[in-house]
């Protein structure tokens, strides 16, 4: 039977998207679907009064050269080496991201410029909520939120390891290779991201750093001097980050956005408890918790002719962005490789 | 200090500032950061330390002899395996493999064994158990071990090129069973002027090659369908029919 779509990727952060412009490159039709209202996944920036404020990744950073050529290819102005002041000496979320070789950078528009640009040319629809994955005789069909239907020859899950658990575990008679898929899963976890944009009034001293990782605070991990990275910014805004220790506690507790403000308050000064205007993010399962990373995507071919594939920031060394965009070229092209119907 | 160990400790003045293009996509980049005497079991050797100036990684060479500037310098390539080579894991052949290495070198009266560290962040031992834990549960397939996927050789032979280099050596005689190590070495601008075939002694733990007469490449005792390759070097056991 005829397949809607060749290419079905679920997920539009920077791993779906990567995977899915090397599928489509190679000729294959791809729908990619995501349940937000935009592209980028926890690349994502929120205007508040104005400004973009960058609430997942902060910057971006690696040393792969398909990598680094990738960033810059992104339009619009860049920020070389954000950040480079730097006050703390706390452990940060990558450390990587500061070893010799390793390149930086911040986008002056938002974070959001960089899967922006991976989504140009894509079919993406957001506002879709994958419900169920079925494994039919045909092929694969994903269930949407509502009860939309949708089959595709080839089905790629950019996911958190626990979305893709949650989708797998209701398929009945798994075959074997996704079960083993599902058991190397299991073994790992990703960490909760609890995120706070703030805004202060205008003529609030500006701070003389980039990022402050705090060494002493068992609440906060790191804190970015998000208005530095804009364009005559007319006001102070700063995003706070939880550590993930502390996050995966208190990620339903609807105080933590106070609790991250006055730790701020007792880190940077008591005038950062206060701020104008705030808006509050967490993701359930944002970065892979380093320890779990893989060395590849997966890509299980089925009995149909059909296949699942899984890519994400747990499937390539050493996490982050970098790993996403590697393990969802490396998959695109894996799909690349198949025929094209 | 004998000459050969003053050819050795002179590298690691050569080399204080080196910094070069790098071999391979990862341009790995090593020097010679010390050296010293290791007497083995299995002779005596001299101990030669790098330091891969792009992620920091130290791996190390095992040298016998007079090397410096030499031709057809017999060579051996060991990925690092800590269950094998340390703890005597029966689920591989590396510590076999290692210390036959060491013996190859001794016999032939000099050379070197290179000792390549796990490389790429991480990757290596969690998901080598991981591995071992799949197979144990049946559930390990193709895919699953393709992503735990524990070595990237194509580093390991720019590694091991870069570090040939540092050590001023011609030419090699490669101690391997595997064609496409030639190859690779190769490809990274290393002179191979012979190969020497990697034939391990039998001992109670191998024995069992020479019966099932190794009908795979790889190297893990279970017999199971999917190897999780480390030395990407065939298994030749003395007496086993080619």
């Amino acid at each position: 039977m005829s397949r809607e779509v060749n290419v079905l990727v679920v997920g539009a952060g920077v791993s779906g998207l990567s995977c899915a412009r090397e599928a489509a490159a190679a000729g294959h039709s791809v729908q990619v679907l995501d349940r937000a209202r935009g592209v980028g996944g926890r690349c994502a920036s929120h205007r508040l009064d104005g400004i973009a404020f960058d609430l997942g990744v902060s910057f971006l950073h690696g040393r792969d050269p398909d990598f680094l050529a990738a960033l810059r290819e992104v339009p619009g102005r860049k920020l070389e080496g954000w950040p480079r002041a730097i006050r703390g000496s706390g452990r940060p979320c990558q450390p990587e991201a500061f070893q010799a070789g390793e390149e930086r950078l911040a986008f002056v528009d938002g974070v959001t410029a960089f899967p922006k640009h991976l989504a140009r040319g894509l079919a993406v629809r957001a506002r879709a909520r994958v419900e169920r994955l079925d494994l039919t005789r045909e092929g694969p069909r994903i269930v949407l939120e509502g009860g939309e239907e949708i089959e595709a020859r080839h089905v790629v899950l950019a996911l958190a390891a626990e979305q893709v658990l949650r989708l797998l575990a209701a398929v009945p008679d798994l075959p074997r290779p996704l079960a083993s898929v599902v058991a190397l899963l299991e073994t790992s976890s990703s960490e909760s991201s609890l995120s706070l944009c703030a805004a202060y009034p205008a003529g609030t001293p500006v701070p003389p750093w980039d990022a402050c990782y705090p060494e002493d605070s068992s609440i906060l991990q790191f804190i970015a001097h998000e208005s530095g990275k804009r364009e005559a910014p007319p006001f102070l805004g700063l995003v706070l980050q939880a550590r993930p220790s502390w996050a995966r506690r208190h990620v339903d507790d609807p105080a933590w956005p106070e609790a991250l403000l006055s730790e701020a308050g007792r880190v940077l000064g008591t005038w950062t408890a206060s701020p104008s205007a705030t808006h509050a993010h967490r993701w359930k399962f944002a970065r892979t918790d380093l320890s779990s990373e893989l060395s590849g995507p997966v890509l299980v071919q089925l009995p149909s002719g059909a296949s699942v594939g899984i890519c994400g920031d747990r499937f390539a060394p050493g996490g982050g962005v970098e790993a996403a965009w590697i393990s969802g070229r490396a998959l695109g092209r894996r799909l690349a490789a198949l025929e094209v119907a | 200090m004998t000459a050969a160990k003053d050819a050795l400790q002179a590298l690691v003045v050569r080399d204080r500032d080196h910094e070069c293009d790098g071999f391979g996509p990862a341009r790995v980049c090593v020097r010679v950061v010390a050296v010293a005497e290791l007497p083995t079991r299995f002779g005596h050797f001299r101990l030669v330390g790098f330091w891969n100036n792009r992620d920091g990684k130290e791996h190390v060479a095992l040298v016998h002899g007079d090397v410096v500037e030499g031709d057809d310098v017999p060579v051996r390539l060991h990925s690092e395996c800590l269950t094998g080579d340390v703890m005597g894991s029966l689920r591989c052949d590396c510590r076999d493999q290692l210390t036959e290495g060491l013996r190859t070198i001794q016999r032939e009266g000099r050379g070197i064994l290179l000792y390549l560290r796990q490389e790429g962040r991480g990757i290596g031992l969690l998901n080598k158990i991981r591995a071992y834990a799949l197979q144990e549960s049946g559930l390990d397939t193709v895919e699953a071990n393709q992503a735990l996927g524990f070595r990237d050789d194509e580093r390991d032979y720019a590694v091991a090129a870069h570090m040939l280099r540092s050590l001023g050596v011609k030419s090699v005689r490669v101690v391997t069973n595997n064609p496409d190590k030639i190859r690779q070495l190769e490809q990274h601008g290393v002179t191979v002027s012979g190969r020497i075939p990697h034939v391990i002694p039998p001992n109670e733990f191998n024995r069992f090659y020479l019966e099932t007469k190794a009908r795979r490449s790889g190297h893990l005792i279970d017999l199971t369908e999917e190897r999780l390759p480390e030395q990407s070097d065939r298994v030749l056991v003395e007496g086993m029919p080619p």
